[in-house]
């Protein structure tokens, strides 16, 4: 194992990284779960989700979010919390960029579910800096991937 | 052993969540509420049965603005709605128009058209204002003038939907939407009070 690889998977930088990306999810669904109708509003302007299942996936969502995040800040089932996290930021990251294929310009409703007055071009420019976030916490998860994989069976582990 | 386990923890994390949603959403207000599953547009609230009729046309009021109005803006009944520019709206206000309010209601109660009521179509009790709504004693075919907050909003476009669901044809889209009215400087209310 070179000097980089031990780096990326030193349990100093999984233990911070676990904690940024929990915080970032728990931050992200408070929003939501604070105003579904809201988010049902966001998720229907995506016009991927069939209508009558827009309010279940409003209601729904942002908890898997919250627990997902308050696993990963407080170390509990890191290796389904992650997963869980990766599987979210890939249904985020093929909703925007569907939208940004067909040209529909939408409010991400990431961290904030109150429409904002915003031109076409802002908002599409918006939507790939969203991508590209999303690649990057995508990223994030990786790394516990990896260090996970590097230390398989440690007894910290709770699940 | 080990992803057996992982998938185990995370379908425990679904599931957690699928409770935590239902009682956030049990013990939430009208407004932050929302039905688990959303009824299709153009299927009448109460019932869940297809659009009703479109139906016949009521004789129209012989004369007054409102006579104008309703002359002006005939139903429509085989589309869920029709645009309306700034100054018809206009017209249909001074005519006594009933105007309904789409947005939501932390919206409305910080400002709307004078005299407009209150139907959020993203909130709970949609169907329940609807159906209030449907059951008053008024002219199906009288115009109802329907709007949001303007730009890309579609929430009129939504709600004229709905009430097509239910047998009013004749309503029509303000698309300019509330913005738009208060830009202009005509009557605007605030409270819950239309």
């Amino acid at each position: 194992m070179n000097a980089v690889s031990r780096w990326l998977n030193h349990p100093w930088l999984t233990v911070r990284v676990q904690i940024a990306l929990g915080a970032i999810f728990v931050a992200a669904a408070i929003p939501k779960i604070v105003d579904p109708p809201a988010f049902a509003h966001m998720i229907h302007n995506y016009r991927i989700l069939p209508e009558w299942s827009i309010n279940a996936a409003a209601l729904w969502m942002p908890w898997v979010e919250l627990l997902a995040g308050l696993a990963l800040v407080l170390g509990i089932a890191r290796r389904a919390a992650a997963s869980v996290a990766g599987l979210l930021l890939l249904a985020f990251i093929g909703a925007i960029s569907l939208n940004l294929a067909r040209e529909n310009p939408v409010q991400c409703g990431c961290f904030d579910v109150h429409a904002a007055e915003k031109s076409r071009g802002e908002r599409l420019d918006e939507m790939r800096w969203v991508v590209a976030r999303d690649a990057a916490l995508l990223l994030l998860v990786g790394q516990l991937f990896a260090a996970d994989r590097g230390r398989a069976k440690a007894p910290e582990e709770i699940l | 052993m080990r992803r057996r386990r992982t998938v185990a923890s995370a379908a425990l994390i679904f599931a957690a969540a699928a409770a935590c949603a239902a009682i956030a959403n049990a013990l939430a207000c009208p407004e932050r509420r929302l039905d688990w599953v959303r009824s299709a547009p153009g299927r009448s609230p109460a019932t869940g049965l297809p659009a009703a009729p479109p139906r016949v046309p009521a004789a129209l009021p012989a004369e007054g603005p409102a006579a104008r109005t309703a002359a002006q803006f005939l139903p429509h009944p085989d589309k869920a709605w029709l645009p309306i520019s700034p100054v018809e709206a206009h017209a249909l206000f001074l005519g006594g128009g009933l105007f309904l309010d789409a947005r939501r209601s932390a919206e409305y109660r910080a400002g709307h058209i004078a005299g407009a009521r209150s139907i959020p179509v993203w909130e709970a009790d949609l169907d329940a204002r609807l159906l209030e709504l449907a059951n008053q004693a008024r002219d199906p075919s009288a115009p109802i003038v329907a709007y949001c907050s303007g730009g890309d909003c579609e929430d009129s476009h939504m709600l004229a939907e709905r009430l097509w669901g239910i047998g009013l044809n004749n309503v029509l889209v303000y698309a300019a939407g509330f913005p738009d009215w208060q830009r202009r400087g005509w009557p605007v209310r605030a409270g819950i009070a239309p």
